[in-house]
C-alpha cells in the first residue's frame, strides 16, 4: 500500500465508446445536468483519463479508488489548507478578513483545515468527544429526538422528507450535541448557507459582504456560548472543545487556543449538518426508487450487524460528499498523470465508490460486501472524516425510526423531476415530496 | 517511558520488539510513535476507522480478551481480513498484565 504518491506506478486505461469519448472531452463538473447525474462522466474518466482535468472547473478530478487512496494518504504533497484557505472568498481575501475582525469577533482560520504537523496537534484536540463509544452514549437522545421529529409528521400521510425530516433532524441533533440553544434551528440553515458559499468560487462583492455578515452573527453566537461553558462545563460538545487537553509523550500539555476552539466549534457545526442530512434525504429516496431496499431495510431493522453493515454500504453507494480538494505544492506524478504544482484537485470519492475493481457490482445495493470499510464516503487518510461515528450512528437511528413509524413510503414525484443543489462537494437532493402510512 | 515488551510483527513480516513501552499506551499508539507499517490510525483511536488491525498472537488472545459489540462493528467492516484473534490495535491499552505480547499487523481490506 502506497503512503506516498508513488512515481513509477500506472495502471492501465481502458479503450471508450465513442459516447464516453465525448463526455470526456465536453462535459464538467459544473453543468448542472452532469452534476445531478454524474455517474457516466465518472465512468469515462475512471476507464480512459483516471486523473482528468476539467476545464470548466478548472480543476483535476481524481476518479480511481486506488488513485484517491493515494492522495489522501499523502497531506504534505496535496494540502488541505491551500485548496481550501486560498479560495475562501476568492478574489476578497482582505476585505473578508477585515470584515469579520471588525463584526465578528475575529478573524478565526479554519484550524482543521491545516496540514500535518499542526494538523495532527489539532486532530488529537478534537478526537475524545467523537470516539464511538462516546457516540454510543448518545444513542437514547438521538433516538428520542428522532423519533419526536418522525412522529410529528407520521399522522400527515405526506411530506417533504428534505424539507421536513433530513434538514430538521440533523440540526436538531447538532444544536443537542453541542449545546445551543432551541429555537436556533432557522439560523444555522442560513449560517451554513454561508459558510459554504465562501468556498464556492462565484460570488459578487455584496454576496460576500452579506455571508460575511452571516458569519460574524454566527461567530459572535459560539463565542458567546464558548464563554459560558468556560466559566462552566456542561456535558456537550462546546465544553469538550473548550476545555480539550492532551498530555504529550514528554508529559507537557497541550491546549486549544481560544481562536482555534472557535473555528472548531464553527466546523462542527457546518461539517455535521448538511452532509447527515443528505445521507438520509438519499435514504428516503433509495427506499422509495430503489426495487426490493424498503423490505430489505424492514428485514434487518433488528438485527445491528446487518443494520451496520447496511447505513455502511449506503454510505458506499450514494455518498453524501461528493468531492473535496486538496491544492498540489508541487509537480507531481500520480498514476501516470503529472499534476502541476498550484493545480486545484478533486477526490471524487462517489467514483472511488464506484470503482469496479474494488467493488464488484458497483451500483447492486449489497450489504454483505467484505470489504465494506475500504469505501472512500468519510474519506481516508489523516483528513479522514472526524464526525463518522456520529454520522453512521445518526443515520442508523433514522433508518431504525422510518422502519417503526411508516410503511409504504412512496415517491409523491416522477423520478425525473428530483432536483439537485448546485453544488460540486456534495450530492445533495433538494426537495423529496413522499406519501406515506403511519405504521 | 515504561518498561513493558511489545513484540510487533508489521504488515510486511518484519518484526521489532519494543521494551520500554509505557503503561496505558494503545498499541495503536506505540505502532505510530514507531512507525510500524500497516497502522495508519485514521481516527485517533475512535474505533471509528479500523486502520489499526491487529492479530494477537498464540495465548495473548485470552489475556487480551474479546472486541465488544462497537469494536466488532468496525471489524466486520473489514471482514475479507478479519479472523478470530482480530482486535483494534487502538482498543488494546497497555498493562502489566500484557507484557510481552505479541501481535501482527493485519493486512488492509481488501481490492
Ligand atoms: C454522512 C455524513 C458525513 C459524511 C458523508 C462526511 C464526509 C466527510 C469526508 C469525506 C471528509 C474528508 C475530508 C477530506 O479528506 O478533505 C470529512 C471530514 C470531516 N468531517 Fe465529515 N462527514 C459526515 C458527517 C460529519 C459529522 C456528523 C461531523 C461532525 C459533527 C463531521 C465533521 C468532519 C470534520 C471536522 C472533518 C475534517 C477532518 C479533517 O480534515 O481532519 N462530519 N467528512
Ligand atoms: S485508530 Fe481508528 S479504529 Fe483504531
Amino acid at each position: 500500500m502506497a503512503t506516498q504518491a508513488d512515481e513509477a506506478k500506472v495502471s492501465d486505461r481502458l479503450p471508450l465508446t465513442a459516447d464516453e469519448q465525448q463526455l470526456l472531452d465536453k462535459g464538467t463538473l459544473t453543468d448542472r445536468a452532469i452534476q445531478a447525474r454524474p455517474r457516466p462522466y465518472y465512468t469515462a474518466m475512471r476507464k480512459g483519463d483516471p486523473i482528468h482535468y476539467d476545464a470548466g472547473l478548472n480543476s483535476w478530478l481524481v476518479t480511481r479508488h486506488e488513485d484517491i487512496w493515494a492522495v489522501q494518504s499523502d497531506p504534505i504533497t496535496f494540502s488541505v489548507n491551500k485548496g481550501y484557505h486560498e479560495i475562501q472568498a476568492r478574489g476578497m481575501h482582505d476585505e473578508f478578513r477585515n470584515y469579520l475582525r471588525t463584526h465578528g469577533g475575529g478573524y478565526f482560520p479554519d484550524a482543521i483545515m491545516s496540514d500535518p504537523p499542526y494538523h495532527t496537534r489539532i486532530r488529537k484536540l478534537m478526537e475524545n468527544a467523537f470516539t464511538a463509544h462516546r457516540v454510543k452514549e448518545l444513542e437514547p437522545r438521538i433516538t428520542q429526538v428522532v423519533s419526536d421529529l418522525i412522529a410529528s409528521v407520521a399522522d400527515k400521510g405526506h411530506c417533504d422528507a428534505v424539507k421536513d425530516i433530513a434538514v430538521p433532524l440533523t440540526i436538531r441533533i447538532i444544536v443537542e450535541q453541542l449545546g445551543l440553544d432551541q429555537g436556533i434551528e432557522s439560523k444555522i440553515s442560513r449560517w451554513s448557507v454561508a459558510v459554504t458559499a465562501q468556498i464556492s468560487a462565484m460570488q459578487t462583492r455584496e454576496q460576500m459582504l452579506e455571508n460575511a455578515a452571516q458569519i460574524a452573527e454566527l461567530q459572535n453566537y459560539i463565542i458567546g456560548k464558548m464563554k459560558e461553558r468556560e466559566a462552566e462545563p456542561r456535558e456537550d460538545m462546546i465544553s469538550d472543545l473548550v476545555h480539550a487537553q492532551v498530555t504529550n509523550a514528554d508529559g507537557t500539555v497541550e491546549k486549544l487556543t481560544f481562536e482555534e476552539a472557535v473555528s472548531l466549534v464553527r466546523a462542527t457545526l457546518i461539517a455535521g449538518n448538511d452532509t447527515t442530512a443528505t445521507a438520509i434525504g438519499n435514504l428516503f429516496y433509495v427506499l422509495t426508487t430503489k426495487p426490493g431496499m424498503a423490505e430489505l431495510l424492514e428485514s434487518i431493522i433488528d438485527d445491528d450487524r446487518k443494520l451496520n453493515r447496511f447505513v455502511e454500504e449506503h454510505m458506499r453507494n450514494e455518498p453524501p460528499v461528493r468531492a473535496l480538494s486538496r491544492m498540489c505544492v508541487k509537480d507531481t506524478v500520480v498514476n501516470g498523470t503529472t499534476i502541476p504544482e498550484g493545480a486545484h484537485m478533486l477526490l471524487v470519492y462517489d467514483s472511488g465508490n464506484d470503482d469496479e475493481t474494488v467493488f464488484p457490482e458497483p451500483r447492486k445495493f449489497d450489504i454483505e460486501r467484505s470489504n465494506l470499510g475500504r469505501h472512500v464516503g468519510f474519506g481516508g487518510g489523516p483528513h479522514r472524516c472526524i464526525g463518522v461515528a456520529l454520522a453512521r450512528m445518526e443515520v442508523k437511528v433514522a433508518a431504525r425510526e422510518i422502519v417503526r413509524q411508516l410503511k409504504d413510503i412512496k415517491l409523491a414525484i416522477p423520478v425525473s423531476e428530483i432536483s439537485y443543489v448546485p453544488t460540486v462537494a456534495t450530492h445533495t437532493i433538494e426537495s423529496l415530496p413522499i406519501t406515506y402510512e403511519r405504521r | 517511558m515504561g518498561n513493558l515488551k511489545v513484540t510487533y510483527t508489521d504488515v510486511k513480516g518484519e518484526t521489532r520488539i519494543f521494551d520500554d513501552v509505557e503503561e496505558g499506551t494503545s498499541l495503536m499508539e506505540l505502532a505510530k510513535r514507531q512507525g510500524v507499517e500497516g497502522i495508519f490510525g485514521d481516527c485517533g483511536g475512535g474505533c471509528a476507522c479500523a486502520t489499526c488491525h491487529v492479530y494477537v498472537d498464540g495465548d495473548w488472545f485470552e489475556k487480551v480478551g474479546p472486541p465488544d459489540d462497537i469494536e466488532f462493528a468496525m471489524l466486520d467492516m473489514v471482514a475479507d481480513v478479519m479472523k478470530d484473534n482480530s482486535r483494534l490495535g487502538c482498543q488494546i491499552k497497555m498493562k502489566p498484565e500484557l507484557d510481552g505480547i505479541a501481535i501482527t499487523v493485519a493486512p488492509s481490506s481488501g481490492f
